[in-house]
């Protein structure tokens, strides 16, 4: 469950305040699927940023199943990152010298799983983006496609609760796109929260849910 | 995190970067390699010393002319020459329970020539017992003859060097030279060669002690080395010599009366010293190892920046990252300085392979100083670069703004 109140976000750049979020209200109950569309620099990723506790809004309020995050410290919230958050990025994001096992592999390794225990973790991670083949492969001797899926794989492999995705397929050819969004919805199905960051109309169709942003706040819902 | 993780996340970040983190530990490994080397050769001199005064006896006194002044007492009047040590003077510590052997010397340079060749040389004189007191022995022939030493009889004793110079590879034993304006027949050749305590022991002559001093018209000694009886009697020795020249002297603090155990002292310390000197200056190239392994963190945090963004979306802490960079410098220094301190053990093994007399020795605490210094300087600057990461902003990180 998500609930975000109030939320303001500036930057300051030079004298100039820029306002990347003004009032934005928003709720999202468990196993939502939502699109949050809207034009370039409408603050799309700020927000999804800020559901990442990646970013601390600077007015509202954000609870997460029923925990307010703006005031945690540091440590806790990257206590719930670790736990009840996934990222899959435009530009993928991942680490170059590691293969796609151990890619999928790190979010474990970071919450101090044994080795044993996560080894069957990732073979399952990696089996539902049908990637089992390509495990001991490096990002640089994969598609675009495949990149991708391996990032919504180390996502998943902690099984949180919310799955945050900034425009997963802007990098991606349509058919390769294709596949990345049903790994994701299937994901969705599950039960877990997708929240997906999108351009594409037609990707946004497909949501349940579609928040529409513009300079900063949201529109329509 | 678990360490283990820790551990194999840094080295993976490591051999990623091959030679980069190939040159830096190169210089880790020089700069250790330095310290335990450089500590080896003071080291090594200063066993060289202690085994040099160890041949000569363990119960060896020195008695030299002249006041030493800074054993105290009143500084000498102006105008006041020290008093000659002369041959009774050496003969008269024989007096002593606690002296077993006294061999003064005299010495001087003097040409020696026979047979039409000739040689510049230094001349010894001294008595019979100077072959026990400095353990040498004679190849051939015998060594000079212990009578009244203050008679001056024409017999000498020469070293190998001079031996060939003068005689080429006939026995000079029997045969006749002049030294300076006298004439002597030769009765030995010493053994011993190569240099001991400064003496060229193969390129000298050696004949008793007054004639001499006749040859030199100079009846001061220029020292007299004396044997104790035993360790323990050294210190009872040393009073002994010094009351009985005092005595002769009427009442005339003035010889200098040195053991051995005080020059091993003073060796002993000042090449301890020496060495640590040389052994600090050399892990300053540690310290310019540790910086170069900062500079190289630097540019890995620079050049990962969209690594560590990551790292802190996917849920890691402060810590976890500063560990990760940490582990990294200390593994570089770490590596560096085993790679160095094993390259030194083999580079001192080569090297005493080659050399005789000399050997390169490694005291116990140089490869400990040097590593614990190494990973020091690891540990201290992966500091600042391994902190910088772990402050980076995961969003601006991420993005790459
Ligand atoms: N770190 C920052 N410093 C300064 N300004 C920022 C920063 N991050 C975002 N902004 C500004 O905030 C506004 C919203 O940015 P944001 O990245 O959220 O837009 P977006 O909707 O994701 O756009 P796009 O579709 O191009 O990705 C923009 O005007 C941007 O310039
Ligand atoms: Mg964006």
């Amino acid at each position: 469950m998500i609930e975000l109140a109030g939320i303001e976000r500036t930057f300051r750049v030079g004298d100039e305040v820029v306002h990347a979020l003004r009032a934005v209200d928003l709720s999202l109950a468990d196993g939502e699927y939502a699109a949050v569309m809207g034009p370039s620099g409408s603050g799309k990723s700020t927000l999804l940023n800020i559901l990442g506790l990646l970013d601390r809004p600077d007015a509202g309020s954000y609870r997460l199943d029923g925990i307010e995050t703006t005031t945690l410290p540091e440590e806790r919230r990257a206590r719930l990152r670790r736990e009840r958050i996934g990222f899959v990025f435009q530009a993928f994001h991942l680490i170059p010298r590691l293969s796609a096992f151990e890619n999928v592999e790190l979010p474990l390794v970071l919450a101090g799983v044994a080795p044993r225990v996560r080894r069957e973790r990732v073979r399952q991670s990696l089996a539902s983006v049908g990637l089992t083949p390509r495990a001991a492969h490096r990002p640089d001797q994969l598609s675009g496609g495949q990149r991708q899926r391996v990032a919504i794989a180390r996502a998943t492999v902690m099984a949180p609760g919310l799955i945050l995705a900034d425009e997963p397929t802007g990098n991606l050819d349509r058919a390769s796109g294709e596949e990345v969004v049903e790994a994701l919805e299937a994901l969705n199905r599950q039960g877990m929260t997708l929240v997906v960051v999108t351009h594409d109309p037609a990707l946004g169709d497909r949501a349940r849910r579609r928040v529409q942003m513009d300079d900063g706040a949201v529109l329509a819902d | 995190m678990r360490s283990g993780d820790v551990i194999g996340g840094a080295l993976r970040a490591l051999t990623a970067h091959g030679a980069r983190s190939w040159l830096t530990l190169l210089a880790v490994a020089f700069g250790s390699a330095a310290v335990v080397l450089l500590s080896s050769l003071g080291e090594g001199a200063r066993r060289y010393v202690l085994e040099e005064f160890t041949q000569l006896g363990t119960h060896l006194l020195i008695v030299l002319p002249g006041r030493n002044e800074t054993a105290g007492g009143a500084p000498p009047l102006l105008g006041e020459t020290p008093r000659d040590l002369t041959l009774q003077d050496a003969l008269a510590m024989l007096r002593s329970v606690h002296v077993q052997q006294v061999a003064p010397i005299a010495v001087g340079q003097a040409p020696v020539s026979a047979e039409g060749r000739e040689r510049e040389v230094t001349i010894l004189g001294t008595t019979a017992d100077f072959l026990d007191v400095r353990h040498l022995s004679v190849a051939s022939g015998r060594f000079l003859p212990s009578g009244d030493p203050e008679r001056a009889m024409p017999y000498a004793v020469v070293g190998q060097t001079l031996a060939e110079a003068l005689f080429g590879n006939a026995s000079p034993v029997g045969r006749r030279v002049r030294i300076g304006d006298r004439r002597f027949r030769i009765i030995g050749v010493l053994s011993s060669s190569g240099v001991s305590m400064g003496d060229n022991l193969a390129d000298l002559a050696i004949v008793p002690v007054a004639s001499a001093q006749a040859l030199f018209d100079n009846p001061g000694l220029f020292r007299v080395l004396v044997q104790a009886r035993g360790r323990q009697g050294l210190d009872r020795a040393a009073e002994d010599l010094r009351r009985i020249v005092r005595e002769r002297h009427e009442g005339e603090d003035d010889v200098t009366v040195i053991t051995q155990d005080a020059i091993l002292g003073t060796f002993d310390r000042i090449l301890g010293a020496l060495t640590l000197a040389v052994a600090g200056i050399a892990a300053i190239s540690l310290v310019v190892a540790g910086i170069l392994i900062m500079n190289v963190m630097l540019v890995s945090v620079s050049q990962r920046t969209a690594e560590v963004g990551l790292l802190k979306a996917l849920g890691a802490r402060q810590r976890d990252v500063m560990a990760l960079f940490l582990t990294e410098a200390f593994l570089l220094a770490g590596a560096g300085t085993v790679a160095g301190v094993v390259l030194a053990y083999l580079g001192v093994w080569l090297v005493n392979m080659h050399l005789q007399a000399f050997h390169l020795s490694i005291p116990l605490w140089a490869p400990l100083a040097a590593t614990l210094v190494a990973l020091a300087a690891g540990l201290v600057f992966g500091l600042l670069p391994a902190r910088r990461a772990s402050r980076l902003d995961p969003v601006t990180a991420l993005t790459g703004r």
